[in-house]
């Protein structure tokens, strides 16, 4: 059989697919050579020092592991936050996904099968836009560090919020222009116009780890397990099977994501259109919650550390993210990370599949871009 | 008409961060470029080729593939091709949390120490996007950028992140933060803020145009210097109680007797929060 | 000549601050020991507490200056403690009322000195140089890094101390025969 081996990039780093089959992919297998070790570089320093470092796993969705990484250390000193700092914190993570799926449908999916520049330079003019709003709260985008274990160190003026909210409102008509509030998508329709919407079907299993924002676990990360593979990155297992992560996972919920689930199933189509719609959602969750800020709320609030572990997830802009800490004596132990690629894009066999592998398998060679694409892979933060 | 510079951008160790906060500016001024490779924005494909001006983001690092070339081969390859070298973020600079720079590796010399003749260096973790649109533009128009002597632009470096920000009145003061989350208090004594002796223009040309870590209570951690991350980024490091990184340019003698002088004298009005809350106002008339 | 002619009214006044207190030494006192006018003495210090200021600035500066040369010696730590030490019991000796000023009058009766020399406002010149010693004795690792005023209380709260004693006629042996033993104790408790 005809192995076929391409480099992958555009996708925050590159993976290299192997493609076993001519015209059909028989089997495909992902492999990320690009290690940085970010975790053993943690070790031995102080707890605090992780809200500067692990930003910087990944320049697109630093944001959430800056989270992740307050969260865990949180987790293992047993530390509230006030309803304010939640809220701002809900603000610029939930902000940082939007900016997520605009650039990754624009930049890196769109251009595998219509190239238009406009579109890109007009997609990244949002983007910006939403990051003058992350900053207007977290100081700048990307890599801030402002999210610490306690809350935020920030502390706005009424005029910084109605600032924000202001320009919520504003991204809300440029997403609507993206996608409307009834899912319609001149964008998308142009996208599929020479594209079968069925192909690319995963394992149609799901999983939901995190619980910020609105969403709702459906596991408990304790069943997850990391496996190593030939390549540098690791993958991610849960209760031993493959699930798939993400928007469309932590979607399904929804009337209208459901209605399009039912139709075209686990397919390129409706992860994509998850990805799409999931921007509304959030973006209503974090206008829903600016109003409930009481500006008199601490933004920080004390606490004494301790020496202990500490174990979270939440939904990253890819899907569920993990963190998990020791500290002793204020330093860390040991630090890990598992990202939602891991879980997405694992590297199994044929007869026991990834998602990725699983909606690869069986479909023509020349879509193999795509199919992968349209997970949100990204190369950098798998191989932390 | 001239034709267009030759752009080639390659990423090396890194985190993408660097182009990310290069797409928080109007791209639309690479018009007056020829893009031959991006690692996100779509771009011819990837060969090896020569360029007026190469940006490399990320550090370098041996045993690590890219594109299929062995990395350290595949810069100098570039490398040499080049006429500029514009190396973006401390990565690139230093070597940041990945590995070497390009001219240095942390505070000794780097791999290409010997060409840094062709090279600018665009430090900070990611480097400000601004930073860069005046570098191209300058080097589009064939126009003199300034160099220090860490191959930095003196228009962008000879600032230090300290000049600007809102916090400056209470560093005037030695009014020191005592906790997060406020705006009040400077992050200089208790909190690690390294703005005083940090190169960059922060405080000056502003993040996102709108802000900056220090205007939102988070310190300067001195991303944009050789030896960045340090270690505890967090908390001042203190010998004796006495910081021990004063500012740049200022004798340890001067710097403790003028901060002796403005401690002694307290500013009243410096001292209180800015904004009161309604509540608080009520709590302390209960 | 004026310059000249303050200190001389300087050192008379420690004189009589030693013998009668600082309270019960007025500037009639003081004029009348210098043999001058009340009214000539108002054109030198217009006030008893312009005067108990310009005294203690001139007292920091002395011991300002002195220690800022052991700083400025390129020897060890330990060295500079038995420099310090020596320094201070030496002015103890020569001087003592302007020691005994420096150590008693200044910390006991802080309100005289609240406007204009607030804080440390007019020691600066001996705390800044005392603060530069710990400071490079920390960075050079000779020294255990810890608060400021700890270190600070201890050092100076023990040389002051042993001054005062010497001063009451209490001790034993002469003061310089405590220079070793009070600075190896010095840098014992203070040693990293
Ligand atoms: S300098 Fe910082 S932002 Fe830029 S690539 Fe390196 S880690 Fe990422
Ligand atoms: S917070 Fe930092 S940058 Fe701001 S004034 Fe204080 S030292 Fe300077």
């Amino acid at each position: 059989m005809k192995i076929n081996k391409k480099i992958i990039n555009k996708i925050e780093g590159e993976a290299t697919l192997k493609i076993y089959g001519d015209k059909v992919i028989e089997f495909a297998e992902i492999e990320f050579w690009q290690y940085r070790g970010i975790e053993k570089y943690l070790q031995n320093r102080h707890y605090m020092d992780a809200l500067v470092i692990n930003p910087r796993v990944c320049g697109i969705c630093g944001h959430s592991h800056l989270l992740a990484t307050a969260k865990v250390i949180e987790n293992a000193f047993g530390i509230k936050v006030s309803k304010k700092a939640e809220i701002l914190r809900e603000i610029t993570t939930g902000l940082e996904i939007i900016q997520n799926h605009i650039k990754w449908f624009y930049v890196t999916l769109y251009p595998t099968l219509i190239q238009d520049k406009s579109l890109i330079l007009k997609s990244l003019s949002i983007t910006s836009f939403i990051a003058k709003i992350i900053a207007v709260i977290a100081g700048q985008f990307p890599h801030n560090s402002y999210i610490i274990p306690g809350g935020v160190t920030c502390d706005l003026t009424n005029l910084d919020i109605l600032r924000v909210k202001e320009d919520l409102k504003k991204l809300q008509e440029k997403i609507d222009k993206i996608i409307d509030k009834n899912g319609d998508s001149n964008d998308l329709k142009r996208l599929f116009e020479k594209m079968d919407k069925n192909i690319g079907k995963g394992l149609n299993r799901f999983l939901v780890l995190g619980d910020n924002l609105y969403f709702k676990p459906t596991g408990d990360l304790t069943f997850v397990k990391e496996e190593k593979t030939k390549s540098l990155s690791k993958n991610a297992l849960y209760k031993d099977e493959f699930f798939e992560v993400g928007p469309l996972a932590r979607n399904l919920h929804h009337p209208l994501i459901k209605s399009v689930y039912e139709n075209y199933q686990d397919s390129v189509y409706t992860r994509i259109f998850a990805r799409l719609y999931e921007m509304h959602l959030i973006l209503e969750k974090i206008l829903n919650e600016i109003d409930k800020i009481d500006m008199c709320e601490p933004s920080f609030i004390d606490y004494t550390p301790r020496n202990s572990e500490g174990k979270i997830a939440i939904e990253a802009p890819r899907g569920s993210l993990i963190h998990s800490i020791e500290i002793s004596d204020e330093k860390i132990k040991e630090y890990n990370i598992i990202v939602p690629t891991q879980f997405n894009l694992s590297n199994s066999t044929k007869e026991k599949p990834s998602p990725a592998q699983a909606a690869l398998i069986k479909e023509d060679i020349k879509w193999s871009d795509f199919i992968f694409k349209c997970f949100d892979v990204c190369a950098v933060c798998n191989t932390h | 008409m001239r034709s267009k510079p030759k752009l080639l951008w390659i990423d090396a160790v890194s985190c993408n961060g660097c182009s990310h906060s290069f797409f928080n500016i109007d791209l639309s001024f690479l018009d007056d470029f020829e893009l031959l490779y991006h690692p996100l924005l779509p771009s011819g494909d990837f060969k090896i080729q020569s360029s007026d001006i190469l940006i490399v983001e990320g550090a370098i690092k041996s045993n690590f593939l890219r594109l299929g070339f062995d990395l350290n081969e595949l810069i100098s390859k570039l490398f040499f091709k080049a006429k500029t070298v514009i190396a973006l973020g401390t990565c690139a600079v230093y070597g940041g949390i990945f590995g070497e720079g390009l001219v240095f590796n942390k505070t000794s010399k780097g791999k290409f120490f010997k060409c840094k003749d062709k090279v600018i260096n665009i430090p900070g973790c990611p480097a400000h996007p601004e930073w860069l649109f005046y570098v191209l533009n300058m080097l589009k128009e064939n126009k003199k950028i300034v160099l220090d002597e860490l191959n930095r632009p003196v228009e962008i470096f000879s600032y230090t992140s300290h000049m600007g920000c809102t916090r400056n009145e209470y560093f005037e003061w030695k009014v020191d933060a005592k906790r997060f989350g406020e705006k009040e208090g400077c992050l200089f004594y208790y909190f690690g803020c390294q703005g005083p002796f940090t190169h960059s223009s922060c405080n000056k040309i502003l993040w996102n145009e709108v802000n900056s870590k220090p205007r939102a209570g988070t310190p300067c951690f001195g991303c944009t210097e050789p030896l960045f991350p340090k270690e505890n980024l967090f908390q001042t490091e203190t010998f004796m109680g006495i910081p021990a990184n004063i500012p740049l340019g200022v004798s340890k003698r001067a710097y403790l007797t003028l901060s002796g002088i403005a401690k002694s004298l307290t500013n009243e009005r410096l001292t209180k929060r800015l904004i009161k809350c309604e509540n608080e106002d009520k709590q302390k008339d209960n | 000549m004026r310059e000249k002619k303050k200190l001389e009214i300087m050192h008379t006044a420690l004189k009589l601050f030693a013998k009668k207190g600082f309270f019960n030494t007025t500037i009639a006192d003081i004029a009348k020991e210098m043999g001058m006018s009340v009214g000539n003495m108002y054109n030198y210090f217009p006030s008893k507490e312009s005067l108990a200021k310009e005294l203690l600035l001139y007292t920091a500066r002395i011991f300002g200056d002195e220690i800022k040369k052991i700083n400025e010696m390129d020897i060890s730590t330990k060295e500079k403690i038995k420099k310090i030490v020596e320094l201070y019991f030496k002015k103890a000796k020569e001087e003592p009322e302007l020691v005994d000023y420096f150590m008693r009058v200044y910390l006991s009766n802080k309100e005289i000195f609240s406007n204009g020399c607030e804080g440390m406002l007019c020691v600066s010149p001996f705390v800044t140089e005392i603060m530069i010693f710990f400071e490079e004795g920390v960075r050079k690792k000779e020294l255990k890094n810890q608060d400021f005023f700890a270190a600070f209380g201890l050092f100076m709260g023990y040389i002051g101390g042993l001054a005062f004693l010497n001063r009451e006629n209490i001790l034993g042996k002469s003061l310089d025969e405590y220079i070793e033993p009070v600075s190896e104790n010095i840098y014992n408790a203070l040693k990293a």
